[in-house]
């Protein structure tokens, strides 16, 4: 097989995509469901108490029902909405932000202000992460986008550490040296020269923290210090924790079912996208939290 | 100079790196918890406090001071461990840590050191088959592993093992001798090697397949050198520096939630269950010193860490 491969950086994701065929239907099956809370078609009654107390599953809940009588599908349909704000909104900001200080210090390469955004992003990569969105919300005592907030702070450094060491490389290939004699501002070879080559890497990234995300929602809605007023699979399974002692294990089994697909859907995903994109085995710490 | 004044110079110069990493953990810790947390004198008065009484208390407790005085102060409370008593009891919150403290340690620890050991010893053969049947079945339920959650693993253990089959307690600490220990160890153990061995054997395979792929070690086995002679002495000395890296912060991700989760859940009176009912119920001291001082030991664990790989790596020179 000598045929050249022409395919460039810009292309690559879609042929990426068709080779994945389960993750991605199953990555559009969630978004769908999620769509459709948006939308208002389905599941906006979560809250909702339409049943008995642990109802077996039948026609009028498929799933049966929880120990108050709300319906499990509902709620589990309502919380990939959820998942995908969290996720979306979370890999959105910290890869923006992430991108921008990563570009910005790989470029300045050992200048004072690269030697800042490594001291910031060292420090609070030094904090533990847990410990981190606790104090957060309690600086903030208790608002409702804590959260969102201490996860974006704290997820933004890997992107960032990634994102500068591939401007570092892309900077010794010699255009963005052509650039500056040229007289291009710091600020356009950023944007029009660095950042449209580090999209391939901004969107593995991004597909990194929005499953961190999400896993790390579960664990602080489970905790009951993360989402309030809301519906969750991290919300449920605490639920679940108590259900189970009393020998019900429907909503554990439908809200661990919900988060391991997507978890384990845009992970393949990730990894896909990172395998065709970068040939080269990279060594990288992916953000995970538990 | 001298070899043994240069390593001592390296030494001091790679703890002095750690200052401003000290000082921006302490900073952000202190801007949260201590600037930006709710004004203790409030609580302390109780309700319909006069605005003279409000500015009293608050200059008896230094509240008024400048920022940077303020920080001061806090730094010297964490470097002294006056870290005041907890609002819920009372009691001392040092004595509060050294308590509870070791009941973590007791209860992490062996499934930290297993699972990480596990992870290595999965990852060498992966990345030993590199590409085969065996690679292939290890990367796939790291895969798996990575996608469940703590919280899944956790609940899933507990109705198993504890309400299904009933051979484990799954509440409370009730240690008196080794075999209660072994009881009550054995289900946060599991819960932790599972939570662990998949993202750990990932990363573990993607370092060793990096170093395995250089040629020195495709020279040594092809001059026939056993696989563990190979492993010990060419690859694994090789990816020190990283894998040691990655085991040093694993501990925040992985012990800090394990403990948060597994003593909240099964009610063990450990530090997690503390830092969990100093959340829900705002006890600012026990915050302040949980949050402050895990912050300063693990950017110290970190710096340590570094300098011993690069003392052990006969790569690094120490320019």
């Amino acid at each position: 097989m000598n045929t050249v491969r022409t395919l460039s950086v810009h292309k690559r994701p879609w042929s990426v995509v068709r080779t994945d065929h389960i993750a991605t239907l199953v990555a559009i099956a969630y978004l769908a469901a999620a769509l459709g809370v948006w939308l208002g078609l389905w599941a906006d009654n979560w809250a909702e108490i339409t049943g008995t107390m642990w109802a077996d599953p039948s026609a009028a809940h498929w799933l049966g029902t929880n120990r108050l009588g709300q319906d499990i599908l509902v709620r589990a349909v309502a919380s990939t909405a959820t998942a995908f704000e969290v996720g979306l909104a979370v890999a959105l900001s910290s890869s923006i932000i992430g991108g921008l200080l990563g570009a910005v210090a790989g470029h300045f390469n050992g200048s004072p202000v690269d030697e800042l955004i490594l001291w910031l992003k060292g420090t609070i990569d030094a904090i533990p992460f847990y410990l981190l969105v606790v104090a957060i919300a309690f600086a903030l005592q208790g608002h409702a986008m804590a959260m969102h907030l201490a996860m974006i702070l704290a997820f933004w450094t890997t992107t960032a550490r990634v994102v500068r060491a591939e401007t570092i490389r892309i900077g010794q290939s010699g255009f963005i040296e052509a650039a500056r004699a040229g007289g291009s501002t710091a600020s356009r070879i950023i944007f029009r020269h660095l950042l449209p080559n580090l999209v391939h890497v901004l969107l593995v990234q991004a597909t990194l923290v929005f499953v961190a995300a999400i896993k790390a929602e579960v664990v602080l809605s489970f905790l009951g210090i993360g989402l309030q007023d809301s519906i969750s699979w991290g919300l449920m399974l605490a639920e679940a924790g108590q259900d189970i002692m009393a020998g019900q294990y429907m909503n554990f089994l439908v809200a661990s079912l919900c988060l391991f697909g997507l978890v384990m859907a845009a992970s393949l995903l990730a990894d896909r996208l990172q395998d065709r994109l970068d040939p080269r085995t990279r060594h990288q710490r992916s953000v995970d939290i538990g | 100079m001298t070899p043994r004044i240069e390593l001592l110079r390296f030494i001091t110069r790679k703890l002095a790196a750690a200052l401003p990493l000290i000082f921006g953990v302490t900073l952000i810790s202190f801007t949260l918890t201590v600037h930006f947390g709710p004004d203790p004198a409030y609580a302390m008065l109780g309700k319909n406090p006069t605005a003279a009484d409000v500015a009293a208390l608050q200059r008896e407790l230094g509240q008024d001071q400048p920022f940077w005085q303020r920080y001061a102060s806090y730094l010297h409370r964490l470097a002294t461990l006056d870290l005041g008593h907890t609002e819920s009891s009372g009691e001392k919150v040092r004595d509060l840590l050294g308590r509870t403290l070791p009941v973590s340690i007791r209860l992490l620890a062996p499934g930290f050191v297993l699972g990480t050991g596990l992870a290595l010893l999965l990852a060498m053969f992966a990345a030993w088959h590199r590409g085969g049947r065996l690679d292939r079945l290890i990367t796939g339920i790291s895969v798996i592993g990575m996608s469940l959650s703590f919280v899944i693993i956790i609940i899933a253990l507990q109705a198993v093992f504890g309400v299904w089959l009933g051979w484990f307690p799954v509440r409370g600490w009730e240690v008196h001798g080794p075999a209660s220990y072994l009881a009550h160890v054995t289900i946060p153990t599991l819960a932790f090697v599972l939570a662990s061995i998949g993202y750990n054997t990932r990363f573990f395979r993607a370092m060793l397949v990096n170093a395995m792929s250089t040629d020195h070690v495709r020279t040594a086995r092809a001059y026939g050198a056993s696989p563990t002679h190979i492993m010990r002495y060419h690859v694994l000395r090789g990816c020190l520096l990283p894998i040691t890296t990655r085991i040093v912060y694993s501990v925040p991700a992985l012990a800090i939630s394990g403990s948060l989760l597994l003593e909240s859940h099964f009610s063990i009176p450990g530090i997690g269950r503390v830092t969990y009912q100093a959340i829900l119920s705002g006890d600012q001291p026990v915050l302040i010193a949980v949050v402050g001082l895990s912050a300063v030991a693990f950017a110290l664990t970190v710096t340590v860490a570094d300098l011993l790989c690069r003392l052990a790596d006969p790569r690094i020179r120490l320019a």
